[in-house]
């Protein structure tokens, strides 16, 4: 709490943040920093910069220019609330051989991480993603996918999963993981995803 | 869109009860995340009634989230965000539409007071630009991925 008020204290002369909205961009658990655009009825400042950091104190003024925190100083400033982050979820995929709802060969692996992924969040919320490549006509690629996450829905249930902690969606190819041109044979898009939260 | 495994039952069928549900479903009533991680006292405002979040709570669309001075709670929401608000706060999620089949998604939140970190799910990857952030001086928009808040 100190540390925090240390830091609101020091910030409104860094960034003039006393009153109004501080916003920082930091990178994800992957690493991947993405952008943010802060707009006030003055202006907008666009932040795409890991660390950077950019405050609008009143609504009718333009925000400040973006300005780049140390990791210490972002860790002061949110240590309260990144202390009680949630585990990320977790996002596993399943292959499947072409126009089958057959899993390959490696995919049994897979299903042990899906189970260790459950077991570190106690998690009773899931979905299962099922996907197509492009090969044949749209209607009967959603239905394989259905097929496929049925499939695995059903394997994960074998291995202890209640089914009331999942829920079930299905694209066919319409959400290619890589987009191709219609009627390519892409092992990649053969897949069920399978996101635990 | 969303399928609950318990609704569908034989294989023939499936596809129809999909269908069916597609167009059924009542998004009033839907969850749309779960409490991870919470330090009392955390409570959701939801239809003008106080109700205490623990682990395992469910949000739903319009929910106002309430933190105290020792309070913060952590959201994984259906697509996948990650939303943590810390002490002292208050956060109204104002919009969650999920329906990705159609790409017919949008996340609003409205930040009135506190810190937030969040990390955007499957709305930011479909539709970059469908997560925002109202706070009483500003709006956020986010395209990807990981963005920490704090409104005084």
């Amino acid at each position: 709490m100190n540390l925090r008020l240390i830091w609101v204290m020091l910030s409104c002369g860094l960034l003039a943040a006393c009153a109004g909205t501080t916003v920082v961009l930091v990178p994800d658990a992957g690493g991947k920093v993405g952008e943010v655009d802060l707009t006030t009825k003055g202006g907008t400042t666009h932040l795409d910069k890991a660390n950077d950091s950019a405050a609008a104190d009143k609504a009718e003024q333009a925000p400040t220019k973006a300005v780049h925190l140390s990791d210490e100083k972002i860790k002061d400033m949110f240590a309260e609330t990144l202390a009680k982050e949630p585990i990320p979820p977790a996002r596993l995929r399943l292959y499947f051989s072409s126009g089958t709802d057959e899993f390959n060969a490696e995919t049994q692996s897979e299903f042990d991480k899906v189970v260790a992924a459950i077991d570190l969040r106690k998690s009773c919320d899931m979905s299962v993603i099922g996907h197509s490549d492009t090969v044949g006509d749209n209607s009967s690629n959603k239905e394989l996918s259905l097929k496929r996450a049925d499939k695995v829905a059903k394997a994960l249930i074998g291995l202890g999963v209640k089914k009331d902690c999942m829920d079930m969606r299905y694209y066919g190819e319409n959400d290619p993981a890589v987009p191709t041109a219609d009627n390519v044979d892409e092992p990649k898009n053969r897949r069920v995803e399978v996101e635990v939260r | 869109m969303i399928l609950k495994r318990k609704q569908y039952a034989t294989q023939p069928t499936l596809f129809l009860v999909a269908l069916m549900l597609f167009s059924s479903i009542a998004m009033a009533t839907e969850r749309i995340g779960l409490v991870k991680t919470y330090q009392p006292l955390a409570t959701a405002v939801r239809n003008g009634a106080e109700v205490k979040l623990a682990e395992g709570s469910d949000i739903f669309e319009g929910d106002t989230i309430v933190t105290d001075s020792d309070g913060a709670v952590g959201i994984i929401f259906s697509d996948g965000a990650v939303l943590t608000l810390g002490p002292s706060g208050k956060l109204i999620v104002e919009e969650f539409l999920f329906k990705p089949a159609d790409k017919n998604v949008s996340f609003l939140s409205r930040v009135v007071k506190g810190s937030v970190a969040f990390v955007s799910g499957a709305i930011g990857r479909i539709s970059p630009g469908s997560v925002k952030f109202i706070t009483p001086t500003a709006t956020l928009g986010l395209r990807g991925t990981k963005i920490l808040i704090e409104v005084e």
